[in-house]
């Protein structure tokens, strides 16, 4: 064996292994995307038909549904390990979920924080740093977009409109799935 | 002078195991067979050299009911691994 051809396998093994890894990261990106999706049209139909913003507090059955769904998913591919890139990506978004569902119950409960505007901006934070750590411009300029222009307008719209911006954040987010698993197919 | 290349390094399976485990904290024997194409036969013996070598710690358990075998570079694996990457950098700059 040459040096050319141990360089070559090393060079393919850990790309061909990096793919494998991100494209199992993917499913997480779409799963989350979708559930926001679903949950905020759920939301933004059922308080406009009955006038009642009581309904928000369907917005706590999200990591009820999403957490056992997505171990469920990880579990069939429980072989493929993690590396430094997945992981990164698993803290970021980790760290989103614990300041949402703090942020959320802080607004329900204690302070008035205009709850759609931080989550759309931080929403948008975390899209734009996960497109940094995987180097992928459409990601990195969408979440800016998001977190930029979507807490602008969850000021300017009207109370149950403001939802469709988490319809809008869903679909990035299960955009950046997709993006993730064909880049890295 | 070129320095010698490691010999327990220098064999294709070898080398792409090694590759798998240096970017990961820890992989499944299916995932490194899945990843290399090797049979469950060679890879297993290629593993048990690098395990004796003490390049990599293999770690046998159960997940739910299914059999599992866990495989994680030590310091020493992570260190002649880099020599030898260093070394084929010398044997291709010169």
């Amino acid at each position: 064996m040459t040096a050319q051809e141990s360089l070559k396998i090393i060079s393919e093994t850990l790309n061909n292994s990096r793919r494998s890894i991100l494209q199992n990261n993917s499913k997480g990106f779409i799963l989350w995307g979708v559930l926001l999706m679903v949950m905020s049209l759920v939301v933004y139909f059922s308080w406009h038909f009955t006038g009642h913003a009581a309904w928000n507090f369907l917005w706590f059955l999200m990591p009820v549904i999403g957490y056992p769904l997505a171990i469920l998913i990880y579990k069939k591919d429980s072989a493929v390990p993690q590396n430094f890139i997945g992981k990164l990506l698993g803290q970021v978004w980790a760290v989103f979920g614990c300041f949402s569902i703090v942020i959320s119950a802080i607004a329900c409960t204690l302070v008035p924080i205009p709850i759609t505007f931080t989550i759309v901006l931080i929403l948008g934070m975390a899209e734009c740093v996960s497109g940094v750590i995987l180097k992928n411009w459409p990601i990195i300029i969408g979440g800016f977009l998001l977190g930029i222009c979507g807490a602008a307008a969850a000021i300017l719209l009207k109370t149950e409109a403001q939802i469709l911006l988490f319809t809008i954040g869903g679909a990035i987010l299960a955009a950046t799935g997709l993006i993730v698993k064909y880049q890295y197919k | 002078m070129f320095p010698k290349l490691d010999p327990l390094l220098h064999s294709e399976l070898r080398l792409a195991v090694m590759s798998i485990l240096a970017g990961v904290d820890e992989a499944d024997f299916s995932f490194i067979k899945k990843q290399t194409g090797a049979t469950s036969g060679n890879l297993s013996v290629q593993i048990d050299k690098l395990t004796t070598a003490g390049y990599i710690t293999v770690e046998k358990g159960f997940k739910g009911k299914m059999p599992r075998t866990t495989c994680k570079i030590t310091p020493a694996g992570q260190e002649a691994f880099s020599k030898y990457v260093e070394a084929l950098k010398e044997y291709l700059l010169n």
